[in-house]
């Protein structure tokens, strides 16, 4: 038994691993506030929005700084907004919409946005903001 | 024992397998969860179509009226917050919005929460941004408070 290699590494090394790993979760980290569908949009600070839920279960219509309107990736005159989200409800049950707005916005942009919406049938909308701690991203 | 022969079992090298499924599960957490939780805040717009709030008597209803000549607010308020001189008219009085959750409460408060319901009168040239501060300090005054925006002038 004495004869055995004891030098011999059973062990896998995992080195490399750990290193692509965690070049991974560090381009994940970078990436991830990027990852959003749609046009890209500077959402209002604010001190206490509450949670809006997921993303993928809702209709997201966003509105960038010149006022386009978007149904995720998609560009939409006001008038055609209620076609498009009526398309993007698909076959969900209880659908719910919330309004990605750009915080250089004018408030009548965004109320003929929302007023598109409850014609198209909707009861209530989420407006988007985020934390004003998260400023400094 | 062993020692005689050099110590060629001590392992020297640090175990990295616990750091590795640290990693690999913050890695998963990532990817699933950053890119699609959203914040915001619940609003309406009462539509004809029998919407129930619409139907609030009017007298019941408790209007916050913003107009960019008492609150400065064109252009995004910088940094947090509102403007310090920023006026907003709520129930037909003027107040500074830094009483606003303390009024909203007090007018709002006592009622059921389903009645609990704050009509918005924002003029059109009104940043959005200044919009979503002044919802954020209504809201932070009363639970279950229901934003109405009205819909036209």
């Amino acid at each position: 038994m004495r004869a055995e290699p004891a030098k011999m590494q059973a062990a896998i090394n995992i080195t490399p691993l750990v290193d692509v790993v965690l070049v991974l979760l560090i381009i994940f980290m970078v990436m991830a506030p990027e990852m959003r569908k749609g046009p890209d949009v500077n959402v209002p600070n604010t001190a206490k929005p509450v949670h809006q839920g997921d993303e993928r279960t809702q209709i997201v219509v966003s509105i960038d700084e010149s006022g386009g309107l978007w149904i995720d990736d998609k560009p939409f005159t006001v008038d055609h907004l209620s076609e498009g989200l009526r398309a993007a409800v698909g076959n969900e049950k209880d659908p719910k919409v919330v309004i990605r707005g750009d915080a250089r916005l004018n408030f009548n942009q965004v109320r003929l946005a929302m007023v598109a919406i409850e014609d198209a049938g909707f009861q209530g909308v989420g407006l988007v903001a985020k934390r004003a701690r998260a400023q400094g991203e | 024992m062993q020692v005689s022969q050099g110590g060629s079992n001590l392992q020297s090298e640090i175990n990295i397998t616990p750091l590795v499924d640290v990693v690999l599960v913050l890695l998963i957490i990532f990817m699933v969860v950053v890119p699609i939780l959203m914040d915001g805040y619940d609003v309406d717009i009462p539509r004809a179509s029998g919407d129930a709030v619409a139907a609030q008597a009017a007298e019941a209803q408790v209007v916050l009226s913003i107009v960019p000549g008492a609150c400065n607010i064109l252009a995004p308020p910088p940094g947090e917050g509102l403007p310090a001189d920023c006026r907003v008219t709520l129930a037909d009085e003027k107040i500074p919005a830094t009483e606003l959750p303390t009024r909203v409460a007090e007018i709002l408060g006592g009622r059921a929460s389903e009645n609990r319901v704050l009509f918005l009168d924002v003029d059109d040239r009104v940043n959005y941004e200044g919009v979503l501060r002044i919802v954020d300090l209504a809201k932070s005054g009363v639970e279950n408070l229901k934003i109405e925006f009205v819909p036209a002038h």
